[in-house]
This record gives structure tokens, sequence and C-alpha cells, in this order.
């Protein structure tokens, strides 16, 4: 039986930069994936990511995966694919099944890294065809080019359910609404105000009680849910939708773990059953690691650190790394890991109702809690909302995430958020902005907006993020709409800036009405200048 | 850790709304029908599995884990983390027997599949 110095099982961000970190440290590596396309749930993600440089911020998910796989092959890992492990046996024996047979491995070190799935909820039509996860409808999308339905219900309000829902209006879908049974919106504000001011309505402390339809969903029953999440009678409403995507969570998937025979233990914060870990991701049986979502659902940036450290161990183990070497690595891992599981939305928080204020004291906008959107009257709450004199940014990004994009992308030194990542970024007013809108592109929330509010004939300028297709041209004229979505004046498109730096994010510049600047957040093509356009087509 | 008490229930089975609702899609158990497998003194995953195939279909659980186990623990009154997993065993993906009989104690390496 072939025996290699370590197998990973799963390529996903966890998987494959375990294996990069092994193979660099000279180990012979394989990874089996069961899918077709390497990189885990990184190559259906096409939005920027979060966190600092170290953890690749502001790259595409779908980039961040093929960088991984690229350096995995340079590094000599060796990735199989359409590889299906079917069990673990003892003494690190996998069994695979490949193309149409069924193989047995052997390893002297193996990392589990498998990664989630997604849950589901039960309600009168669940089963029906049309009722899919959101993880489902995005890989339609994104990996197929195939739109899973026209109007839209998103059921979740987590980073997932907001995520999907802004990718399903990209690809030319309705979103009719998204509901959230919690009283509050799960993900980050700036991920929820992108889709809000599209003009999608989102109904926290609402669940979805029934889908319509005999043999497809024709509509979809929400209603009010009370404090135990009952629905209450009364408050229904039917929508006219013909799929609903399913955002709940997801769990993790450590069947592997529990047949290799590892101590498990169920952890509802993490989503479910995981297996007992010490620090380095070694499971009870030695040699035996796990990392990523398999462990506890949490973010790629985190599966990334997750799987070098635990090959770093593996390495250290098998001789290929001194002791001194790891606790080195280990170290500086653990510190990078520190960084993005920091704010309210880290591990240590999430979930909490108690935060009212950020870090900075701030109070927290109650506004984009409850709908998704900030309200014109918090906006005085953060400085960074303010604009007038000449063009100046206003950075509408008000909850302590770990992320710093902004600070590295103005050459002028003007936003700057410091060694804490996950304080709020602030605006050095002794600077001159010049009004490059790299920024605006830069940002991973879509939360920077540049103002200018020295136009003569009493109008003013917005320069918003905008990623949809076809991109509006100069001169087109559409509407402004406010941070609800809301229709608030007439707008004409004066620039559009789209540089390389902006990577397919780019600025649409918008005259309006002075008294509209600190309001108008989107642009809305008006219907007639569309046509003709390629239809609905992804960036 | 709460202690389980194995017994069937002497009060008669009380239906409740939903129970005709579909838990696990793959083998087609509903609520009423977890419902009832707990009602005749099945208390853990496994035990309520092996009763009533939920978690035994395709997905071998990875849909229904959770709802079954929500389905229990509020039969039981208990946390969802006390009804147990279905157990991960191989194959944990669906094979077909034909490749099973072709299982080979593989001498070489992937070379030839590898990306
Ligand atoms: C919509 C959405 C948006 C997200 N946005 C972000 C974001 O902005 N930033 C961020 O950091 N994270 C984000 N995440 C989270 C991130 O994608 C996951 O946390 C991360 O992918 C987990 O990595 P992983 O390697 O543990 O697992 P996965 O990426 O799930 O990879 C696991 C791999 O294992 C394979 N596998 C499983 N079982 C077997 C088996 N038996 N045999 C062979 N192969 C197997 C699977 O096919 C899969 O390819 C997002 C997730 C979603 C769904
Ligand atoms: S517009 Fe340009 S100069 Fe101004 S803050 Fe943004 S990146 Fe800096
Ligand atoms: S403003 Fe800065 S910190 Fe906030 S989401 Fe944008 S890039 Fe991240």
């Amino acid at each position: 039986m072939k025996r290699y110095e370590m197998i990973v099982i799963g390529a996903g961000p966890a998987g494959l930069s375990a294996a990069c970190a092994a193979a660099e440290a000279g180990m012979e590596v394989v990874v089996f994936d069961e899918n077709a396309k390497p990189g885990g749930q990184l190559f259906k993600q096409i939005h920027k990511f979060f966190g600092s440089r170290e953890h690749q911020a502001r790259i595409r998910g779908v980039k961040i995966g093929e960088n991984l796989l690229a350096d995995a092959k340079k590094l000599g890992a060796k990735v199989v694919l359409g590889a299906t492990v079917l069990g673990i046996y003892k003494n690190k024996e996998v069994s695979v099944r490949l193309e149409g047979e069924v193989r047995n491995y052997k390893a002297d070190s193996l990392i589990i890294a498998t990664g989630a799935a997604e849950n589901m909820v039960r309600f009168d039509g669940w089963t029906k065809p049309g009722v899919m996860g959101a993880g489902a409808a995005q890989t339609l999308m994104n990996l197929h080019g195939i739109r899973p339905g026209k109007k839209i219900l998103m059921v979740g309000s987590g980073n997932v359910g907001l995520v999907v829902a802004f990718q399903l209006l990209q690809a030319g879908c309705e979103v009719t609404a998204i509901v959230e049974a919690a009283p509050r919106v799960g993900g980050y504000g700036v991920h929820a105000a992108k889709v809000a001011r599209t003009g999608v309505p989102l109904y926290t402390s609402h669940t979805i009680t029934r889908a319509l339809g005999a043999d497809t969903v024709t509509g979809a029953v929400i209603a009010e849910v009370d404090g135990s999440f009952a629905p209450k009678p009364g408050t229904e409403k039917t929508l006219d939708v013909d799929t609903v995507c399913i955002a709940v969570g997801l769990s993790p998937m450590s069947q592997l773990a529990d047949n290799a025979g590892c101590e498990m233990v169920y952890d509802g914060a993490k989503g479910g059953y995981v297996p007992v870990l010490d620090e380095d991701g070694e499971t009870s049986l030695k040699g035996v690691y796990c990392a990523g979502d398999v462990c506890g659902i949490e973010e790629a940036s985190t599966a990334m650190i997750q799987g070098k450290i635990a090959a770093a161990k593996a390495a250290c183990e098998l001789g290929y790394m001194s002791e001194g070497a790891f606790a080195q690595k280990a170290k500086g891992y653990r510190e990078s890991l520190k960084k993005i599981r920091a704010g309210m939305f880290g591990p240590a928080n999430k979930g909490r109702a108690d935060i009212v204020a950020t870090d900075e004291g701030y109070p927290l906008s109650q506004s984009l809690l409850k709908n998704g959107f900030i309200a014109e009257r918090e906006t005085a709450d953060f400085p960074t909302f303010t604009y007038g004199g000449g063009t100046r940014v206003v950075i509408e990004c008000t909850q302590n995430i770990p992320c710093d994009p902004c600070q590295d992308a103005c050459p002028k030194g003007c936003i700057r958020v410091g060694a804490d990542i996950a304080l709020l970024p602030t605006l050095d007013a002794s600077r001159a902005c010049t009004g490059c809108g790299l920024c605006v592109g830069a940002c991973s929330g879509q939360a920077i907006f540049l103002i200018n509010d020295t136009l003569e004939d009493g109008h003013g300028t917005v320069g918003l993020p905008y990623e949809f297709l076809p991109l509006p041209q100069k001169g087109t004229s559409g509407k402004a709409l406010d941070r609800s979505g809301r229709e608030l004046c007439d707008a004409v498109v004066v620039d559009v800036r789209n540089s390389k730096a902006m990577d397919k994010t780019p600025m649409l510049v918008m005259k309006v009405p002075k008294i509209e600047l600190g309001r108008a957040r989107f642009f809305k093509v008006l219907e007639a200048a569309t046509s003709g356009a390629e239809e609905g087509s992804v960036l | 850790m709460t202690v389980i008490v194995r017994e069937k229930s002497t009060d008669s089975f009380a239906p409740q709304a939903e129970d005709d609702m579909l838990v696990c899609r793959c083998e087609e158990v509903t609520q009423g029908d977890i419902r009832t497998a707990v009602h005749a003194g099945l208390r853990t995953f496994g035990e309520i599995k092996r009763y009533s195939r939920a978690g035994m279909g395709l997905c071998q659980g990875q849909t229904c884990q959770r709802l079954v186990r929500a389905v229990v623990a509020a039969q039981l009154k208990v946390p969802a983390g006390e009804i147990g997993r279905v157990a991960g065993r191989a194959p944990v993906r669906p094979v077909v027997m034909k490749e099973l009989a072709l299982s080979t104690e593989e001498s070489e390496g992937v070379d030839d599949y590898a990306e």
C-alpha cells in the first residue's frame, strides 16, 4: 500500500494551506477532494474578503483559491480531484473512491479539512423544488452560470445570506426580501447595507412559514415571530417568489474524524459535533489533525491559518522542522488568528445582544441592526460621515469588524485603522484627499463614498461602488436611492472610474442636488436605459 | 449529563401539528414517525435511526441530523447535545457495490490522477 507522509482530506482553504505548508517543509503531500474543482467554498466566493493584508483581504475568494492551488502545485503537493474519501481506518489508512474504484493509502500524518454542510429549516413545503440552500444557489450562479430563479426569498441574514443575496442581484435576479428570525441582522452591517440600498427589504423577527405551490414554489408566506420564535397569528404576508434560499448556518462535516475514532464533542457555538483538538489542531489520535470549518464554523481566513498550524506541527513531529522553528511559526500564526477573530462578530462576541456601542464608544446603529441600513439621524453619531468644502470621503463602516483594506488603499494616508484591525477606520483631516476613489473600490464592505459639494448649480456628486453589469456609461440618467433603497431624486452619471487597482469594483459618480448628498447612496438605471444590454452577467 | 430513561411512555401518543411534515427527506421520515419512536422509548440518535431509518439515506444525515435532533430534544425536553449523533461510519458517502468490490490494496501512488 502506498504510504504518504501527509494525506490532506479536502482542498478548501484549510486543506490547501496545510498542503502548502507541509510541502514547503519538504513533506510528500497528497490532497484528496471529492469536487471537480479545488478551493472548497472559495471557488464560488466572488466577493472581496475582509481581514488584513496577511489574511489576503481585498482579494476575491475565488482568486485566493486559485493562488492557493497554484502554490500547492508549485511546492510539489499532489492535488487529486474527484476523489471521495470514504473512510479512515486504523494506522491512518484512508480509503478513497477514485475513477470508479476504491483505493487505499496510508499516511504518516493526516489532516481532515472537510469543511461544513448547510443547515436546513423545516416549514410547510420545505422539500419542494425551488427551496434550496443559499450555498447551492451560489454554486448554480457562480460555478455553472445558472440563475437559481427569478424572484427570491432569502431566509437568514448572516454573512452567507447577505453575500448570496447580493450575488443574486448581481446575477440579475430579484431578491424580494430577506427574513431573519432573530431581532437583529446576523451578518456584518456593511454587507446588509449594500443589499438594503438596492431596495431589498430586510425583515428581522420574521420567518418563513410556508412555501406555496403544487410542484414548485409559486410563493412564500412569511410571518413575524415572538420572543420564542413562534409565528404571531395575523402577521402573515404572502410574497410572490419562485425560489426560497435557506441561509441558516452550517454544520461541521466531521463524520470522517468520528469514523477515524477521534474523540468528539457537541458544541452548539461551533455548529454541532466537532473533534476535540489541542491548540495545534491535533485530535485525540496522534498524527491526525483537523483544520477549518470541520472544527467549528468560522471563516476562510481562519481556516487557512489553522491549516498552516496543523501542517507545521505535523512537519515538526516527522522531523521536517525543529521544535524551535515550529514554536516561532506557531506564535506568528496564533497572533494572526487573534487579529482576525477580533470584533463584534468574532467567536467571543458573536450573537451577543448586549453590545450596544463600538469599542470607540459610539452607539451602534440600531437601524442597521434592525433594518440593514443606518438611519439618517444616526449618522451624526460617527465622525466619518461628515462632508463639505470640497472632495471628501464618507466612511459608512460603523461596526468593529476585522478589516483594513481602506487604510492600505489610500495613497495619501487619509484613512487610518491602525494595528487593531477591528477598530473603525478614521479620517486624517490634515491630509488632502485627491478624490482618486481608490478606497471606494478597495473597501471590502462597499462602505466608502466620495462626496463633492462644490458644483455650482446647487448640485454635487456622490461617488459610489457599483458592482453590477451593464456598467452605466457617463451621461446615463436614473434615480438616486437612499440607504434604504427608496427613490430620492433624479441623478445622472457624470463619471465612471474603473482602474485595475479597483479590481472590478468601479466607482460610479452621480450628480444629485446638494441637499441629497448626505443620503443618496445608490444609482438605479431607468428601465429604458438597460434594454439591449447583455443581460444579468456576473462580474 | 442528564440520565436518559428508556421507557415506553405510558401516556397515549398525542398527535401534534406538523406531525406529517418530513424531517428526513431521503428516507421520507416524518416528525410523527420520530415522535412515535421517542414515545416507544427510543432516546438517542442511534436508536431513532435504526428504528425509523432517519439519517440512513443518500446524504447520511447531512441534511436532517439537526432537524431530527431538534424534534427528539423538544419531545424529551433536553438540550440537543444530549441526543447524540449519526455515528460517522465508512463509507461516509454512498458508493456502489461494484466499486467496493473493486477495492484494491493500491501500491502505486496517485501521480496519474493529480492535477
Ligand atoms: C456565501 C459565503 C461567503 C463567505 N464569505 C467569506 C469571507 O468573506 N471571508 C472569509 O474568510 N470566509 C468566508 N466564508 C467562509 C469560508 O468560505 C469557509 O469558512 C471556508 O471555506 C472553510 O474552509 P475549509 O477549508 O474548512 O472548508 P471548505 O472550503 O468547505 O472545503 C472543504 C472541502 O472538503 C471536501 N470534502 C469534504 N468531504 C470530503 C470527503 N469525504 N472526501 C473528499 N473531499 C471532501 C469538500 O468537497 C470541499 O472542497 C464564506 C462562506 C460562504 C458560504
Ligand atoms: S479618494 Fe483617494 S485620496 Fe481620497 S481618501 Fe480615498 S484613496 Fe485616499
Ligand atoms: S471601510 Fe475599511 S474597515 Fe470598513 S469595510 Fe471598508 S475596507 Fe473594511
